[in-house]
Parts: C-alpha cells; sequence; structure tokens
C-alpha cells in the first residue's frame, strides 16, 4: 500500500513533468497533493494529512483562477510567443547529470538518525501533563513551541498585506451579471447545498475537539474558509466586507500574541492551584485553537474574496 | 545512506521538482514545481524514525498515559516533525497564493507565460 502510494506520487510529479496544457498540469497537481496526504496519513500523522487535503482544495483554486485570467487576458488572433532559442542537448544534458548528481550527493550524505530520541519521549511522556490536553502534536504548537505559531501567523499576515498590495482594485467587488459557473449544474449545485452546512459544522469541530483528537486550529479554520467557498459557489454573495474582515484579522493576530505572551512566556500555569490546572489548560488551548481557527479562516477567506474579485474583473 | 524507502522517494521528488524547475520556461509550471518541492519536504522530514504500523501521537488512540510502555515508544510516531509540518504546510499555501498573484501581475505587465521573454521585455522596456 505504502510503496503504491509512493510510486503513484512520483509518477505523478513525472507526469507534470512532461504535461503542455496547463489545466490538466494542475488537476495533476491536486491528485499528488492528496496522494501525498494519504501517504502522511499511513505515516501516523493524521493532523498533517488533514491539512495537506485542504492545503490541495485552496492551491487548486487559486492557479485555476490565475489561469482562467492568463486565457481572458490572451489575445485569440495573437499566436503564443515563445522564445525563439531552444536549449541545445548539451544544456539538457547538463541539468540532468546535475540532478543526479545532486540526488547522489543527498543520498550519501543523508544520516542515519536525525534526532535525539529522548526528545520524542520527554513530548509524549510528559505533554499531557505540561501542555494539557490528548492531542501531543496540538501541545507541542500550542505550548512548547508557540513561537512558531506566532511567526506563523505573522507569515499568514504579511501574505494577505501582499495579496491586497498587489491586486489593483477597489474595495466594492464589481457588480456585473455574471454568476459563478457552477450555478449552470443542478448536480453540483444540489451537491454543494448539502455538503456546505456539513462543512461549517465540521470546521468547529475541528476547532473546539482539537486538543483531544486529530484536527486543530488551522485545519478548522481551513475547513472554515471552505464553507464560504461553497457559500459564494451557490448563492452567488459577495457581501462581506474585506476591510472589516481584515482589520479582525489583525485583532485576533494581536489576541494571540498576548495569550501567548501572559500564559506560555510568563508561565501563568504557575499561579493557578493544582486542582484547578486541567481546566485552566483546556480553557487555554480551546481558546488558543480558536483563535488560530479564526485566524487562519479570516486570512484565507481574504485571499479567496481577492481572487473572485480578480476574476470577475 | 538513508534508512527507509519514504526518505528515498523524498529525495527523488525534490530532484524531480529541481530539474523541473531548472528546465522549464512556463511560469506557471515553475510555481507548479515550487509546491512539490515543499511537499517533498514536508514529506521527509516525517519520515525521520519512521516504521510501519506507527500509532498517531495521540493519548486517546493509544489508550491513555499508562499505556505508553505497554505500546512502547518505538510504536508511536514522533510528534515534533509533525507540529514543525503543520505551520510549514500553512505557509506554503500563502506562498502559493503570493506567487499565482505575482504571476497575475506580470502578465499584466508583459503578456507572456514564458521567463525568457518577460526578461526581453523588461530589458528592452
Amino acid at each position: 500500500m505504502l510503496e503504491l502510494m509512493l510510486f503513484l506520487w512520483i509518477i505523478t510529479a513525472c507526469i507534470i513533468l512532461w504535461e503542455k496544457r496547463h489545466v490538466r498540469m494542475v488537476l495533476w497537481l491536486g491528485l499528488s497533493s492528496f496522494v501525498a496526504s494519504i501517504i502522511f496519513f499511513i505515516l501516523g500523522s493524521p493532523d498533517v494529512a488533514m491539512a495537506e487535503a485542504a492545503i490541495s482544495v485552496f492551491s487548486t483554486i487559486f492557479f485555476i483562477v490565475c489561469l482562467e485570467k492568463y486565457y481572458t487576458l490572451r489575445n485569440p488572433e495573437q499566436k503564443v510567443v515563445s522564445s525563439q532559442k531552444n536549449d541545445s542537448l548539451v544544456s539538457h544534458g547538463l541539468r540532468i547529470l546535475f540532478a543526479v548528481f545532486l540526488f547522489g550527493l543527498f543520498m550519501y550524505f543523508s544520516p542515519d538518525t536525525y534526532f535525539d530520541p529522548h526528545l520524542k519521549e520527554l513530548y509524549i511522556r510528559r505533554a499531557a501533563t505540561d501542555v494539557g490536553g490528548e492531542n501531543i502534536v496540538g501541545a507541542i504548537y500550542l505550548g512548547y513551541r508557540v513561537f512558531d505559531t506566532l511567526f506563523e501567523a505573522l507569515v499568514l499576515v504579511v501574505a494577505v498585506v501582499a495579496v491586497i498590495h498587489m491586486s489593483h482594485f477597489d474595495e466594492t467587488p464589481p457588480k456585473d451579471e455574471k454568476q459563478s459557473e457552477v450555478r449552470k449544474s443542478n448536480v453540483a449545485l444540489f451537491l454543494m447545498r448539502i455538503v456546505a452546512p456539513l462543512t461549517i459544522v465540521f470546521g468547529i469541530y475541528l476547532v473546539v475537539n482539537g486538543f483531544l483528537t486529530a484536527g486543530g486550529g488551522f485545519q478548522g479554520g481551513l475547513a472554515i474558509a471552505a464553507f464560504f467557498i461553497c457559500r459564494y459557489m451557490v448563492y452567488d454573495i459577495y457581501d462581506i466586507s474585506m476591510s472589516k474582515v481584515n482589520k479582525m484579522e489583525e485583532m485576533v493576530f494581536a489576541a494571540i500574541s498576548i495569550l501567548a505572551v501572559l500564559i506560555v512566556f510568563q508561565e501563568a500555569q504557575a499561579l493557578i492551584p493544582y486542582h484547578l490546572l486541567p481546566m485552566f489548560q483546556n480553557i487555554y488551548l480551546i481558546a488558543m485553537n480558536g483563535l488560530v481557527g479564526l485566524k487562519v479562516a479570516c486570512g484565507f477567506l481574504i485571499l479567496f474574496y481577492r481572487y473572485i474579485a480578480i476574476e470577475r474583473s | 545512506m538513508p534508512a527507509n524507502i519514504i526518505e528515498i522517494s523524498a529525495i527523488l521528488m525534490f530532484i524531480i521538482s529541481f530539474y523541473g524547475l531548472i528546465s522549464t520556461k512556463n511560469i506557471i509550471k515553475s510555481i507548479i514545481f515550487i509546491v512539490l518541492m515543499e511537499v517533498s519536504v514536508v514529506m521527509f522530514w516525517l519520515s525521520f524514525g519512521f516504521s510501519l504500523g506507527q500509532l498517531p501521537p495521540i493519548l486517546s488512540s493509544i489508550g491513555g498515559m499508562e499505556y505508553i510502555d505497554v505500546v512502547g515508544i518505538e510504536n508511536i510516531a514522533d510528534p515534533f516533525p509533525q507540529a514543525l509540518m503543520i505551520t510549514a504546510i500553512i505557509i506554503g499555501l500563502s506562498i502559493t497564493a503570493v506567487n499565482t498573484i505575482m504571476f497575475i501581475t506580470l502578465y499584466r505587465k508583459y503578456n507572456t507565460i514564458d521567463w525568457d521573454v518577460a526578461k526581453e521585455r523588461s530589458l528592452t522596456e
């Protein structure tokens, strides 16, 4: 099973290497992400598998909007201009040689062991008492290594700002008669009407229950953002004010920083009486997961709405 | 030398994407190979200390704190790379979003999908 999936994963990359048509390339990329997500699940990491599966949806949407813009902006009479000079056989051969050389180098120098196994044992044995919850992965990124989460949230804020500033559009969306393509197909519409409420319930479940089972703020936030995509597709509503969502995202980021600094860096746990500690830890984990989920949902909602504005303009 | 088949596959995937990145002239294809490269790096990190049939690092799936020694530490997946990789995946998606929007801006300006043509047009401007 594992070997088959790894083989499929590498085959999709080779197909993308030879593929000339853009839409097919993007679809093969989606398949590759899906296969990678199955492999992550076999490797015993359901959290990463869930995040990867959600990611494949969003990256496919980004690429499809990008290609749609490319096909509409392209002048149909004008032939595709590509550079005249073709690569010679020597340069092809040199590239292949360089790639093979790198492969050999990586294989030769990759060591047998990477991490101190004591670190793994320490995390597994002590996470439940130090940070709380039953999901050790969540305990690491919300407790021991909360700096990572802070800077990940910062990177997301920077990405949203970059996308807003590079897509030169006004706040108000264009009021045209164009409808989303899904409205032409009754089956897709019917299915999405069923799936959309399930998606948001699943997202909230992942956020709230993330400290007990697989899931957490990132995956739940992506599911909640997916609900808004379904909502746009089915009802064609484009009514959320982007500046308000953007302001909310920044406020949530500030809240994440304050909570992390107060509770993890200032060690507020030492002030709590011993018998109240598990309850306090659970409340902290739920609050932090909720804030991270809200942050990710706001960020990707803004990104998606920006792409829709590009597609409609 | 690498310890298991997943590590070898991840290195192979990284090299294939690297070859695609240096050999293609298509901008969209370059962005796709950057995404593939990032997934292969995630796979490489998750393969550390892997053996088939490891349980996920969630106490409710193991059975509780007292079952850790019954199951054995070596039969539980390492939680540390997973926690790092979840943040890496979200950052990778942000990078994809910024890349595609940069492509649209570039296409508006130079009206091409080819790296060399874009370079020529930016130089003759």
